[in-house]
């Protein structure tokens, strides 16, 4: 595929529901294969045995110990890391498309730091029901932090719009830090680079289930917006042209996708660039429309971080790395990628 | 202004009493206008008149800080706003994106006020974006992506974008940017086109001999205020414009097509 001819390029492309399918059956096969990766030797055929015999479909073939390394430690962790990709790469779709700025990402723009913050704060004030609220909470204070003082550099760019979320991420992760270093007793560092890199060592069900309900609540919306984040592409005046409620649409919006945020990150810490990356790749193969966009980056999200935290879990075995080391290493470049593309465009 | 030309009730689009401020500063200084159904009118002006900020108004796309915009008896500023994305579309100027859309699903963006946000695009949408695709002589483009366009284009398509909206009054901010002479030419040719065919047309536009040939309408903007309205023959006097430009003007007879032409000269 040449970029030189635009015109090669939207005649190649494949049909949605081709990537659709495809990329649904790679989550599938990629759920299954990476539970049964790991020390304890777990075969294709029995993850499947026993996630049946839990949901009440015959016995668990496997011995007590190894259906528990199953059901209650491998498959909650692999679901929570497809539904926080999903997530993530939603949500970077959105203030993509929204803030017209290719290169924004939760993480960049300091939501997922801001989210470990209140997450944090609610956490050791012993109130973790309040969880995902005050992750929230913090992720949209962070945005609004961000989009201030980036539009107080002057005209909001994409660049500045980073810059200022770099300062309001680098505010937010030493008041996190502070606080688990002031309140923790013992592992404290751990504790930090768990929030602050992202980890999903300790995600059990309650984990999946935040996790999912939080794409149900603001992912799902988000969904079905694409139509409207198409007419976005040219600004808001034309935007409110077609007819498009531009200020109730970009606030609302931004929201679910702080929203999403919050949910990813009070289950998993600051996981980066899984929001921005994906949504790239994604366009590449099925062209800008959100409609097939943000279903599509949901799914090849979900696929790469999957692959990533088995990656974080196993590479350095028996010693496990915070899955947001190994994003940043695949995502850190791909960012340098963009930003060096930016500049010999304009 | 002068009432010559003011639509009854019904058809046109009615400008009255349009303010608007851009912090402490009255850009639109109350400002009456009539755009005549079926007519193409020009909004001229000089630089920082506030023609564009009157345009946007006029569409609805930006709320004025007082007056009212009615067109065909609706009330715009206070219609659903699908509602008034069917009827009125607005072409903005250098509306531009580096979007690898392809061109047919920038024109498709025009079927948004008229089709649910989850459905797929009906074959009737499709063959609305290829008429509108065909009207600017854009057909053969349908496949590209957006950003590889040159600037005419892209204008010609931001045009077929608004005449997928189907709209009955049509708004553009300086139309003939990017596009060379004769691109010009056939632009305005089309708009005229389209007000003959019954459309209610309103473009702002900077050349004024573009406007004299071509408009039947003008509204002379200066800072903020409408200095002249009304026919173009009548209203575009050598006079008017040496009040409003500065310089010195002459209307000739153009030999081929037997409309106005205007040639400028300093002062002295």
């Amino acid at each position: 595929m040449g970029s030189s001819s635009g015109t090669a390029r939207a005649a190649a492309r494949r049909p949605v529901a081709f990537w659709a399918v495809l990329l649904a059956v790679a989550l599938a096969v990629s759920i299954t294969v990476a539970v049964t990766i790991g020390p304890a030797d777990i075969r294709f055929d029995e993850v499947w045995a026993s996630i049946a015999s839990h949901l009440g479909l015959g016995t668990s073939p496997l011995p007590l110990l190894r259906d528990g390394i199953v059901w209650e430690l491998r498959l909650p962790r692999v679901l929570t890391a497809a539904a926080v990709g999903a997530g993530l790469a939603i949500s970077g779709a959105v203030m993509q498309a929204i803030t017209r700025n290719p290169l924004a990402d939760p993480y960049l723009l300091g939501l997922s730091s801001g989210a470990s913050l209140g997450a944090v704060s609610v956490l050791l004030l012993g109130a973790a029901v309040l969880l995902p609220l005050a992750a929230f909470v913090g992720s949209m204070l962070a945005l609004g932090l961000t989009l201030l003082l980036a539009s107080s550099l002057g005209t909001i760019t994409p660049t500045r719009t980073v810059l200022a979320g770099l300062a309001v991420s680098a505010l937010a992760s030493a008041i996190t830090s502070l606080v688990i270093f002031w309140t923790v007793t013992g592992d404290s560092y751990r504790e930090i680079l768990g929030w602050l890199l992202g980890s999903l060592a300790g995600a059990r069900w309650p984990a999946v289930a935040i996790a999912i309900i939080a794409l149900v609540i603001a992912g799902i919306p988000i969904l079905l917006t694409g139509r409207l984040l198409d007419a976005f592409a040219f600004g808001d005046v034309t935007a409110a042209s077609l007819g498009v409620n531009v200020s109730a649409t970009r606030w609302g919006l931004l929201a679910a996708a702080a929203l999403l945020t919050g949910g990813m990150v009070s289950v998993s810490g600051s996981i980066g660039f899984v929001g921005l990356i994906l949504p790239h790749a994604v366009r590449f193969l099925v062209g800008p429309g959100h409609r097939a966009l943000l279903p599509l980056s949901a799914l090849v999200g979900a696929i790469f971080l999957v692959w990533a935290d088995t990656a974080a879990r196993t590479l350095f075995d028996p010693r496990e790395l915070p899955v947001g080391i190994v994003t940043a290493i695949i995502g850190a470049p791909v960012f340098a990628l963009l930003l060096a593309r930016r500049r010999s465009s304009t | 202004m002068s009432s010559a030309g003011r639509a009854p009730g019904h058809g046109g689009l009615t400008g009255s009493r349009i303010r608007v401020l851009a912090g402490d500063t009255l850009i639109i200084d109350g400002v009456d206008c009539t755009v005549p159904a079926g007519s193409l009118t020009a909004l001229i002006g000089p630089n920082g008149a506030g023609k564009s900020t009157l345009l946007r108004a006029l569409a609805a796309v930006t709320r004025p800080a007082a007056g009212s915009v009615v067109f065909d008896d609706v009330d715009l500023l206070a219609a659903p706003r699908r509602q008034r994305a069917r009827l009125a579309a607005f072409v903005e100027q250098d509306a531009s994106a580096d979007t690898a859309m392809t061109v047919a699903s920038v024109v498709g963006l025009g079927r948004l006020p008229h089709q649910d946000l989850w459905r797929d695009e009906t074959p009737e949408s499709r063959r609305i974006v290829a008429e509108a695709l065909a009207t600017v002589g854009m057909t053969d483009f349908a496949s590209r992506e957006f950003a590889s366009l040159s600037g005419g284009e892209r204008q010609r398509v931001m045009l077929a974008r608004a005449l997928a909206q189907e709209p009955r009054l049509l708004l553009l901010d300086e139309p003939t940017n990017h596009l060379d002479i004769r691109a010009q030419l056939s632009a305005l040719l089309l708009l005229r086109e389209l007000a003959a065919g019954g459309a209610t047309v309103l473009a702002a536009l900077h050349d004024l001999g573009l406007a004299a040939t071509y408009a039947d309408h003008v509204i002379v903007l200066r800072e903020g205020k409408v200095a002249a309205a009304g026919p173009t023959a009548s209203t575009l006097t050598p006079s008017l414009i040496r009040d409003i430009y500065g310089v010195h003007a002459t209307v000739l007879e153009n030999p081929v097509t037997r409309r106005p032409v205007i040639a400028l000269s300093p002062l002295e």
